[in-house]
C-alpha cells in the first residue's frame, strides 16, 4: 500500500502509506543541558532566556553568564537542569491553562508564604518551595510569577492555580523545585556591572558604510560595473 | 605623590593584563567546547579593556597614547611578568595559568580600589567585578576537572608544577615598592602574595590536586625589569602587526 495524496506528485512517488522508523541513532556523547533565566533590570521579574549545555551546574552558571549576559544589560541569572522543569499542557491564546488541570478545586487560596511558625510548619510536613513560571504568549518567553510551598511538583502547579490561577493569558506553566535553581549570590552583583568602554563588542560599532563609500570615490575603477 | 613610581606601576599592572589578554585570545575558536570557547574570548577581551584603562591612565600621567604604548614597544620596553607571555600550550596550562593569575589579580585590584590615587582606585572599583568573574570561572573548572578523571589530575598537576615559578615571578618587587606602600597607592607584593596563597591554598585543597611547598620553589624573576623569554617578541610582532603597516587603520 503507497502514499495517495491530492498532489499527484507525491503520489507518483511510491512513498510507503505510515512513514518509516528513524533507524535507531547512536546515543550522543554530549552533556545535559541546563535552562538559563535572566533579571535585565534590578527589581524586575527573572525571565527565560535560552539553554546551555555543560558539564555541571556551576559550568552552565559559567556559560549561561557569557551567552546571556556578555552583550545585554543583566543584574541576576538563575540556572537549573532542563530535566528539573515540570512543564504543564499548552492552552489557548487566550485563557487559561490552569483551567484545563483536573483538581485542586478547594485548595488553600493564599499563598503560603509568611516567613517563621507557618513556613518552619510547612517544611516539617515535608513541603518546600517551588519556582512558577508563566508563558503568556506563544513565542515569548517564560516569567517568574512567584513561588509557592509544596510537597511535589503536581501539588505545586495545584498550589500555583489557587494563587496565580487568575492571571490570563497562561498559556503554558513551568514548575521548578527552587532547590533546583543555582542563583547569582547577591554578594556577588558587582560581577555583573562591566567596564563602560565595550562598544567594541557590538556589531553596531563596526560602521563600515562611509569607508565602502569612500574607498568606491577613491577608487571608481574597482566600482562595480552596472 | 611619587609619579615615577606610580607610573611603574600601572605599566606592569597594564602590560600583564595586554599580554595575557593577547595570548588567551588565541583560543579563539579553538576552545575545548563552543560555550568555553567564547567565555575564554571574551574574559580575554576583558583583559585588553583593562590594559586600555590603566594606559589611559599612564597617558593622563603623560605617557603617549594607549595605541603608541601598546604597540610600538619591544620586548625590553615591557613590564610584565614572564608567566604571562608563555604560548598558550595545552589547555590544562591556560586553565592553571588563570587560575593562578586571577586570583593574584582579583587582590590586587582590591587592594587599588582603596588606592590613596584616585583616578586608579576609581578604575579597580570598576574592573573588580569583572575579575572576580575571571577568578570565579577559574576556581569552577579547576574544581571541576581537579576532581575528575586520571588524565585531567594529572595533566593540572604537571601544569601547576610548572606553572608555579612563573606565578611567584608576578610578586617581584622593583624599585617602586616602598614608595607605592607608603604613599597608600597600593598594599605592597608581599601583601598580595600572602593573601594569593592562603586562597589558592583554600581552593585546591577542594580537588585531588596537590600544592607544593612553595618556600622551595626559586620564582622567576626578571620580567618586570625588561627580561623576558623568547616568546614575548613575536607575540608583540604579530599583535602591533597591523599598527606597524598603517597606523592610522580604524576597524
Amino acid at each position: 500500500m503507497s502514499l495517495t495524496s491530492l498532489d499527484p506528485r507525491i503520489s507518483r512517488l511510491g512513498l510507503p502509506d505510515s512513514p518509516l522508523l528513524p533507524p535507531d541513532k547512536p546515543e550522543l556523547d554530549q552533556f545535559e543541558t541546563y535552562e538559563v533565566f535572566h533579571q535585565k533590570k534590578e527589581g524586575t521579574a527573572y525571565a527565560y532566556v535560552g539553554p546551555v549545555h555543560a558539564p555541571s551546574l556551576e559550568v552552565a552558571f559559567l556559560f549561561g553568564k557569557e551567552q546571556y549576559s556578555r552583550r545585554f544589560a543583566c543584574t541576576g541569572l538563575w540556572v537549573t537542569p532542563t530535566s528539573a522543569v515540570q512543564v504543564t499542557a499548552y492552552g489557548d491564546d487566550a485563557g487559561s491553562v490552569y483551567d484545563t488541570l483536573s483538581g485542586g478545586q478547594n485548595e488553600p487560596t493564599e499563598a503560603p508564604l509568611s516567613e517563621s511558625a507557618e513556613e518552619q510548619a510547612a517544611y516539617a510536613a515535608g513541603e518546600e518551595d517551588y519556582d512558577i513560571f508563566h508563558l503568556k504568549k506563544r513565542g515569548k518567553a517564560h516569567m517568574h510569577v512567584g513561588k509557592v510551598h509544596a510537597s511535589s511538583h503536581a501539588m505545586a502547579l495545584q498550589q500555583a492555580k489557587a494563587v496565580f490561577g487568575d492571571q490570563r493569558p497562561v498559556v503554558n506553566v513551568w514548575v521548578i523545585r527552587s532547590a533546583d535553581i543555582l542563583r547569582s549570590d547577591e554578594e556577588d552583583r558587582d560581577i555583573w556591572s562591566t567596564t563602560p568602554e565595550k562598544k567594541y563588542r557590538d556589531a553596531l560599532a563596526y560602521k563600515v558604510q562611509d569607508k565602502i563609500e569612500r574607498f568606491k570615490a577613491e577608487n571608481p575603477e574597482n566600482a562595480p560595473q552596472a | 605623590m611619587n609619579t615615577d613610581a606610580l607610573k611603574d606601576l600601572l605599566y606592569r599592572l597594564a602590560d600583564d593584563q595586554l599580554i595575557l589578554g593577547h595570548r588567551n585570545s588565541e583560543w579563539n575558536g579553538l576552545g575545548p567546547i563552543l560555550e568555553e570557547d567564547i567565555a575564554f574570548s571574551s574574559m580575554a577581551q576583558d583583559k585588553l579593556g583593562h590594559s586600555l584603562q590603566l594606559y589611559t591612565l599612564l597617558h593622563q600621567l603623560g605617557e603617549a597614547e594607549p595605541d603608541t604604548v601598546a604597540f610600538t614597544r619591544n620586548a625590553p620596553q615591557f613590564h610584565c611578568a614572564q608567566l604571562v607571555e608563555l604560548p598558550i600550550g595545552e589547555y590544562d596550562f591556560s586553565l592553571i595559568r588563570h587560575f593562578l593569575y586571577d586570583h593574584a589579580e582579583i587582590l590586587r585590584f582590591e587592594a587599588l580600589s582603596h588606592s590613596s590615587y584616585e583616578p586608579l582606585a576609581q578604575v579597580a572599583r570598576k574592573l573588580k567585578g569583572e575579575l572576580k568573574y575571571h577568578t570565579l570561572h577559574a576556581n569552577t573548572w579547576i574544581k571541576q576537572l581537579g576532581s575528575s578523571t586520571e588524565e585531567a589530575i594529572e595533566r593540572l598537576q604537571n601544569s601547576l608544577n610548572y606553572t608555579l615559578p612563573y606565578a611567584l615571578g608576578l610578586f617581584e618587587k622593583t624599585a617602586a615598592e616602598d614608595d607605592v606602600i607608603s604613599e597608600g597607592i597600593f598594599v605592597g607584593e608581599d601583601e598580595i602574595r600572602a593573601r594569593w596563597q592562603e586562597n589558592i591554598t583554600k581552593l585546591l585543597s577542594q580537588t585531588a590536586l596537590n600544592l607544593p611547598d612553595l618556600t622551595t620553589l626559586t620564582p622567576v624573576y626578571g620580567g618586570r625589569f625588561g627580561e623576558h623569554t623568547e616568546y614575548l617578541q613575536p607575540l608583540l610582532d604579530e599583535m602591533a602587526e597591523v599598527f606597524r603597516v598603517d597606523p592610522t587603520a580604524e576597524w
